[in-house]
């Protein structure tokens, strides 16, 4: 009985030593997501965008006669996943580039893998600031570039915007504790002093919690005139409905945490009038844009979100420089770092899109609002 | 706003509480600490919202399909995960109970999906939204008051259960010794999968009332949930059905304090260390049976 | 039965320990096999309590959490090397350790259990919430890898452990060092009185045992090999995350204790390499088998239902292996099956 179970042991210890790369000579997109565990839900939306670009590319027959393959690579946004399923994309030699991670954090837990061996990762919604720092080699190369802007500018946005197109001049922020909300509020409330826009409380929350009445009582008395909710959609969704319940009905703005349908879908009349900006709106788009829409939500039977638009895009840049440069990864990486001008941009639905030395790209930032049970575009836009 | 946080603190309490029974009569009766509960709680607001949806029942209908369905999982929980493991070490049930709950949590994301949904508003009653009093600031909604109704209704009947039914004695003779039990003639797994059930029940009501107060449902719901009953169960002393319900309400309104006047980043910081501090002072509990160590 | 493998296993590590070397080695494996290497020693570590204790800890993660942000943190403020941080995180997770237990060690079963889960659940509070030191949520990114500084012999003699081959047999060498301590330790004075107090608390305290004080000794060393674990972590993942020390990390170790065999020291380390190549296993078996990358952690935790149902006791369960190897045992189990047969002869005639 002993050594059968050691056998067995054997066995699985010698099939995961022979366990070698697919033969298929095939080019293929890694997607590292989430794809199970708390945050799935944005796995799923980065999953679709990629899945989309990739069908529409290999519809037309490929480029060069390539054909692309998407391989899924899953890590629960954990750190300590991402780390693991790292050296394991390194080693498909297929793989031209990945799109992901989702989460900063996972996407930093990576990166010292991609950056040894000399493989591109493009996120399509990892925003942390710290990234910028930690994704070059000893000669300086970044190997990881995102297309979407840096909690910092976002941040920075909505406090202009909160005052200038907004017209209030006292707010509260209410923020998830994590990467993503502590790094929107720090760069709000860093700009909200310099332009002179009052923030009355700070209260934070954290993922997954269900009940936010005690903070918002307390926000409450501070007295706003409107309140950032940093993070994103299913809590915001729940923070939104309790704020009425406590009797906290001021005007709500958010981030592009809260780009989705299931925001309203949730919160019912309680989203109504919220402001969010968003790397994407249709309507800013050109045509191809709307075709994108109309096709993912075909496709989804859902309408589209940023994350989804931003991986498109994601998997259509790595698509590009495959065919310009073919499948070598250090190419592929020197074709997107000299993407450095709009002239040498690429033109995707979510505008154009082009890297600084660090990876970053300039994305303009747009702003939404829900009005009748429905997103649309705000009145005021900034430029 | 200290009567508000008080307000909030109970409604988030009485829900914990509800879900603490299950955990504490399984305790009481096999010493096991079922960690799939969280998921039996998850699930019956999944069903709930399904039978509404999909097969067209009414609120209150749907409520005790759900209810029904739960116990029937809870059932089967037993019978298939934790009877075999009857007389084996006690840890060899709680890894089980572990495994049991990653597998019901990954089901659940597959059959509806990872991404939050909104509760059927449409079925549930109006006046449910309504605010029903209001004075010096205190807001409390109908759905807060028919929370802390049926949390109470549920409770009261639990304790004549188990008090003043035959199948209450036979519970409480298990949990004194399940020996002498099986030797008065007690179907001692009859009535641990009655236990389950029962249990199970009390976790699906719970799991349909938070997620029409929050009007949201999604397949990670019960991991929090189930670790704060869990943690309730414990401080009201676990193996005491009415220590479940003290604790959890002792725990909510701690939190709900905690985020209020501490910090509401330490908010399951406050509510760990009133558990770690009334453990230390209580050894067995608020209203646990006094175990002494032996030594 | 295992004295028959023996040759075997002793070909399989020499095999192991010579496989970076080879030229077809790959970098995912190896990251694996450390991953499984890191959790042999938070296993080991955690198997002081449960299993030779009988204490339930579901809180280890938040020692193995404090050694990791020891670590980090020193590397990142003072720069300091390896060789030094490490003592100095096992010191800072035994501190914690003697501080939690001192209070919480008397207190019985499952009241112990959730106030180790409190402690863990604190840590990490702790370190989401102290921005100031921790970066909280944010991440500690850019740790220096482990480095020999011999500068001081001569300028150009600086190395810089870089890719997964030396965290490989730095890893292994850990091991090799927690293994040997704790084998040593079982067999000494303090085991015998961990193991005493595990099956009697009371008879153990009748002969002499100073109940708290042993729970305490076991409390600290298990947190200092928690920490040890991390403070590898640290320097070997290269970033941190509070995130990395959610309480789900001390029900896998737990489950890998109890899994390979309670009590077992061997059991332990078995535990770390079912569950860590289950996961990753799972990730090339399921697209075979043709289903979707989701159905990853329901097969996962079906799995582990299944063996808890075939093989409750674990996979070594330590009464057997203890059996195994004590000659008096032996001796006395072959006397037994003499007289068995004999008492049937007997019967017979």
């Amino acid at each position: 009985m002993k050594s059968g179970w050691c056998k067995i042991a054997l066995a699985a210890m010698l099939l995961c030593l022979l366990a070698s790369p697919a033969l298929a000579a095939e080019p293929a997109i890694a997607v590292a997501a989430p794809l199970t565990g708390p945050a799935a839900a944005y796995g799923d939306n980065v999953k679709a965008g990629v899945d989309m670009k990739v069908a529409e590319v290999n519809a037309k027959g490929g480029v060069n006669g390539m054909k692309f393959k998407v391989e899924y690579f899953d890590e629960l946004c954990d750190p300590k996943e991402a780390a693991t399923v790292a050296p394991k994309i390194v080693r498909d030699k297929n793989i031209v580039g990945i799109v992901g991670h989702v989460c900063s954090s996972a996407h930093l837990a990576a990166l010292p893998a991609y950056v040894r061996s000399g493989v591109v990762a493009i996120s399509a919604t990892a925003t942390n600031v710290a990234i910028s720092a930690q994704n070059k080699d000893k000669s300086g190369k970044a190997w990881s570039f995102r297309d979407v802007y840096r909690d910092d500018f976002q941040g920075k946005f909505l406090a202009r915007y909160a005052k200038e197109a907004l017209g209030l001049a006292k707010v509260a922020v209410f923020y998830e504790n994590n990467d993503y909300g502590i790094g929107l509020k720090d760069a709000f409330v860093g700009e909200a002093k310099k332009i002179g826009l009052t923030v009355v409380g700070e209260e934070a929350y954290v993922k997954g919690a269900a009940d936010f009445t005690p903070q918002l009582t307390k926000l409450k008395a501070a007295g706003p005139q409107g309140i950032f909710l940093s993070g994103y959609y299913p809590e915001g969704a729940l923070i939104a409905t309790q704020a009425k319940k406590v009797g906290l009905d001021v005007l709500k703005f958010g981030a592009d945490g809260f780009d989705n349908a299931d925001y309203i879908k949730l919160a019912g009349e309680a989203a109504e009038g919220t402001y969010l900006s968003t790397p994407f709106i249709a309507s800013e788009a050109g045509p191809e844009a709307k075709a994108f829409v109309d096709a993912f939500k075909a496709k989804y039977n859902r309408d589209v979100d940023y994350m989804s638009a931003n991986a498109y895009d994601a998997a259509g840049i790595l698509i590009q420089a495959v065919a310009h440069v073919g499948v070598d990864r250090a190419k592929v990486r020197d074709f997107m770092a000299a993407m450095n001008t709009p002239e040498k941009g690429y033109k995707g639905i979510t505008g154009l899109t082009y890297f600084d030395e660090h990876g970053d790209a300039q994305k303009p930032a747009f702003v939404k609002m829900v009005k009748g049970g429905q997103f649309a575009t705000a009145p005021k836009q900034l430029k | 706003m200290f009567e508000q946080q008080l307000v909030n603190g109970l409604t988030l309490g009485v829900i914990y509480a509800l879900i603490a029974v299950g955990y504490t009569m399984v305790y009481g009766v096999i010493e096991l600490i079922n960690f799939a509960h969280g998921e039996v709680y998850m699930l019956g607001a999944f069903f709930c919202v399904t039978f509404i949806t999909a097969l067209g029942m009414p609120f209150y209908v749907a409520i005790v399909a759900a209810m029904l369905c739960c116990a029937l999982l809870g059932i089967l929980l037993d019978v298939v995960a934790y009877r075999p493991l009857r007389n084996a070490p006690r840890l060899a049930a709680l890894i089980t109970a572990i495994g049991m709950s990653i597998f019901l949590q990954n089901l659940a994301m597959i059959i509806w999906g990872s991404r939050a949904k909104p509760f059927a508003q449409e079925a549930v009653p109006a006046y449910l939204a309504e605010t029903a009093l209001e004075w010096s600031g205190v807001h409390l909604t109908w759905l807060q008051i028919f929370i802390l109704g049926v949390a109470l209704v549920m409770m009261l009947g639990l304790y004549l259960i188990i008090n003043k039914t035959r199948i209450g004695t036979a519970m409480r003779a298990l949990a004194q010794n399940k020996t002498a039990a099986a030797l008065m003639g007690i179907n001692v797994n009859f009535v641990i999968s009655f236990t389950f059930a029962l249990g199970s029940a009390m976790g699906a009501v719970a799991g349909v009332l938070v997620a029409v107060y929050y009007n949201t449902l999604y397949p990670t719901m019960g991991y929090v949930a189930g670790v704060k009953a869990f943690a309730s169960a414990v401080l009201g002393g676990i193996g005491s059905v009415p220590g479940a319900m003290v604790g959890g309400v002792v725990l909510g309104v701690a939190e709900a304090l905690g985020a209020g006047y501490v910090s509401s980043l330490y908010r399951d910081g406050v509510a760990y260390a009133v558990l770690i501090a009334v453990i230390i002072f209580r050894p067995s509990g608020i209203l646990g049976r006094a175990v002494v160590d032996k030594a | 039965m295992l004295a028959k493998l023996k040759p075997v296993l002793f070909v399989l590590a020499a095999a192991a320990l010579a496989y970076p070397l080879m030229p077809f080695s790959n970098d995912y494996l190896l990251h694996v096999v450390t991953l499984v290497l890191v959790y042999m020693v938070l296993a080991m570590g955690l198997n002081i309590l449960p299993g030779f204790c009988g204490l339930l800890d579901l809180g280890f993660v938040g020692f193995y959490g404090i050694g990791a942000y020891t670590s980090g943190l020193l590397t990142i403020h003072y720069g300091m090397s390896f060789w030094v941080i490490v003592p100095l995180a096992c010191l800072n997770g035994a501190l914690w350790g003697v501080l939690l237990g001192v209070p919480t060690l008397r207190l019985v079963g499952d009241y112990f259990a959730i106030v180790t889960f409190g402690f863990a659940e604190l840590v990490v509070l702790f370190l989401t919430n102290e921005i100031w030191l921790t970066r909280g949520p944010l991440g500690l990114p850019g740790i220096e890898p482990v480095s020999f500084d011999f500068t001081w012999l001569n300028p150009d003699w600086y190395f810089e452990l870089i890719g997964e081959v030396p965290y490989f047999y730095l890893a292994v060498a850990m091991v090799a060092f927690v293994w040997l301590v704790m084998r040593r330790i079982e067999d000494s004075r303090l085991g015998r009185a961990w193991f005493a107090i595990r099956e009697d608390t009371l008879a153990a305290a009748s002969c002499g045992v100073n109940i708290l004080r042993y729970k305490v000794i076991a409390f600290a060393i298990s947190a200092g090999i928690g920490a040890l674990g991390g403070a590898f972590y640290a320097r070997w993942s290269l970033f941190l995350s509070p995130d990395m020390f959610k309480f789900w990390e001390s029900f896998l170790v737990l489950c890998m204790v109890v899994l390979g065999g309670l009590g077992n020291i061997a059991g332990a380390l078995v535990g770390a390499v079912v569950l860590i190549v289950l996961g990753e296993g799972l990730r090339e078996i399921l697209p075979i088998l043709g289903l979707a990358p989701e159905t990853r952690f329901l097969a996962y935790g079906l799995i582990m239902v299944l063996i808890m149902r075939f093989k409750p006791a674990g996979f070594f369960p330590a009464i057997a292996t203890a059996s195994a190897r004590n000659p008096l045992i032996k001796d006395l189990k072959k006397r037994l099956a003499g007289y068995a047969s004999g008492e049937k002869s007997g019967t017979a005639a």
